[in-house]
């Protein structure tokens, strides 16, 4: 399982934002650069359509494979009591034929995605990931040379924690809070001080009201 | 990563598989001088697609018949992927089998066993083992793995198996045993593997092993 938060921020603002962390958590930021496709089933294939990701790390020397399984996020009384998305996810490292495999089997591209900017990971009850990225998308298949931004002037802020479902109570916030309370409630999480002047969308409660 | 080699016992025509040739060949084992170590055991899993609509002949064929999935003793925390049709072998961590029940587009048919003792002899470890489906005591063939511990380079090892396996097969031919271990030739290089050896070449050989099992040997009508 994880506990996820989204949000936007100007470009502008990055820089504050990459800062800060760096400086509170206690460890280094991490380059990011993912090449993310999201593959579909044919139809008929499978008890009911399925979807799964497979990331490949374009940072690493030697490219490395991760397939992912995100599953529908909680719902019902005990979901609105959190402020956060808490969904099921699986991933697995994979060698790099994957993606022909996952052909074989009878799934199809369905889109891809390039996601370049940085990451901090650390341990507070659960691990802890905030990755700052902008998204891109290719115009031609598998081209991450020809990339263009899917938004330009903003990139995603993604704050995840895994959990498991006894203990996802220790990362989502209690009550219902507005976007910037929540904000500073993550960013307590993440044992930082919400002085920074940036603008920080939760894409949650922009899809609420 | 040493070399291994993954045989299976061939009944002469009109014979099949039992546990006698397995104990036979664990006393065999024993004879060269081979030290006990242990049991040790793998699990194979033959998948199948599931479709939604069962009478629609939308892309049946297309779907692979020889999809299998193994985990193996030495790697726990692994598992393997193999469409042998395709070429095609994935390591994968073992948290995949996870990830593929969420997907709920293949389902494991047919599970089996592998499971026996191992022997260590010098600079090779022996492994004998019976193959049965899973909740079953119904054998369905025999496999032997041969380790050369020493190298990891499939041709330099070569020479070294093969006079290895000549051994074994004297060794065996003095019991008057209705069959023999073969080994079957294969070229990784189909399979996008190189010359030092990995537990991904194990995955296709015992991918390879079952599909000339199933075409040759008679299961056994009880172990």
């Amino acid at each position: 399982m994880e506990c996820v938060v989204q949000g936007i921020i100007e470009t502008q603002h990055v820089e504050a934002l990459e800062i800060l962390p760096q400086g509170l958590c206690g460890v280094q930021r991490e380059r990011l650069r993912v090449h993310e496709l999201t593959l579909k089933s044919l139809p008929n294939l499978g008890v009911v359509p399925s979807e799964v990701r497979l990331l490949c790390d374009l940072d690493q020397p030697e490219p490395t494979w991760t397939v992912k399984h995100v599953g529908g996020s909680m719902r019902g009384a005990g979901a609105d009591q959190i402020s956060v998305m808490v969904r099921t996810m699986i991933q697995s490292k994979v060698s790099k034929n994957a993606l022909r495999m996952f052909y074989s089997l009878g799934y199809k591209l369905d889109h891809e995605l390039l996601k370049v900017g940085f990451a901090f990971h650390f341990q507070r009850n659960a691990h802890i990931s905030v990755s700052v990225s902008s998204v891109s998308k290719m115009p031609k298949i598998h081209a991450i040379d020809e990339t263009v931004p899917v938004t330009p002037g903003m990139q995603i802020v993604n704050v995840t924690a895994s959990a498991t479902p006894e203990n996802y109570g220790l990362c989502t916030c209690r009550n219902r809070l507005n976007p910037w309370e929540l904000c500073r409630q993550l960013l307590r999480l993440l044992h930082l001080l919400c002085r920074m002047e940036v603008v920080l969308h939760c894409k949650k409660f922009e899809a609420k009201s | 990563m040493p070399v291994k080699w993954v045989l299976y016992w061939q009944p002469n025509q009109g014979s099949t598989v039992s546990t006698q040739i397995l104990n036979e060949a664990a006393q065999c084992a024993e004879s060269i001088s081979g030290v006990k170590e242990g049991r040790w055991k793998a699990t194979l899993n033959y998948y199948k697609p599931l479709l939604r609509d069962q009478s629609s002949t939308h892309h049946p064929d297309s779907l692979p018949r020889d999809f299998l999935g193994i985990s193996l003793p030495d790697h726990p925390a692994k598992y393997y992927f193999i469409i042998r049709s395709q070429r095609i072998v994935v390591e994968a961590d073992a948290s995949i089998q996870i990830i593929m029940e969420k997907l709920q587009s293949y389902k494991s048919k047919v599970s089996l066993h592998f499971d026996g003792f191992q022997y260590h002899l010098g600079d090779f470890r022996l492994r004998v083992g019976r193959v049965v489906p899973v909740h079953s005591e119904s054998i369905r063939g025999i496999v032997m793995e041969v380790e050369y511990l020493p190298i990891s380079s499939m041709e330099k090892a070569r020479k070294v198996m093969e006079e290895f396996v000549e051994i074994w097969h004297e060794a065996l031919s003095k019991r008057s045993l209705s069959g023999k271990f073969v080994n079957v030739e294969l070229n990784f290089g189909e399979f996008g593997l190189a010359d030092n050896y990995t537990p991904q070449h194990t995955g296709v050989q015992y991918a390879i092993v079952m599909a000339h099992m199933i075409a040759t040997v008679q299961p056994a009508v009880r172990g």
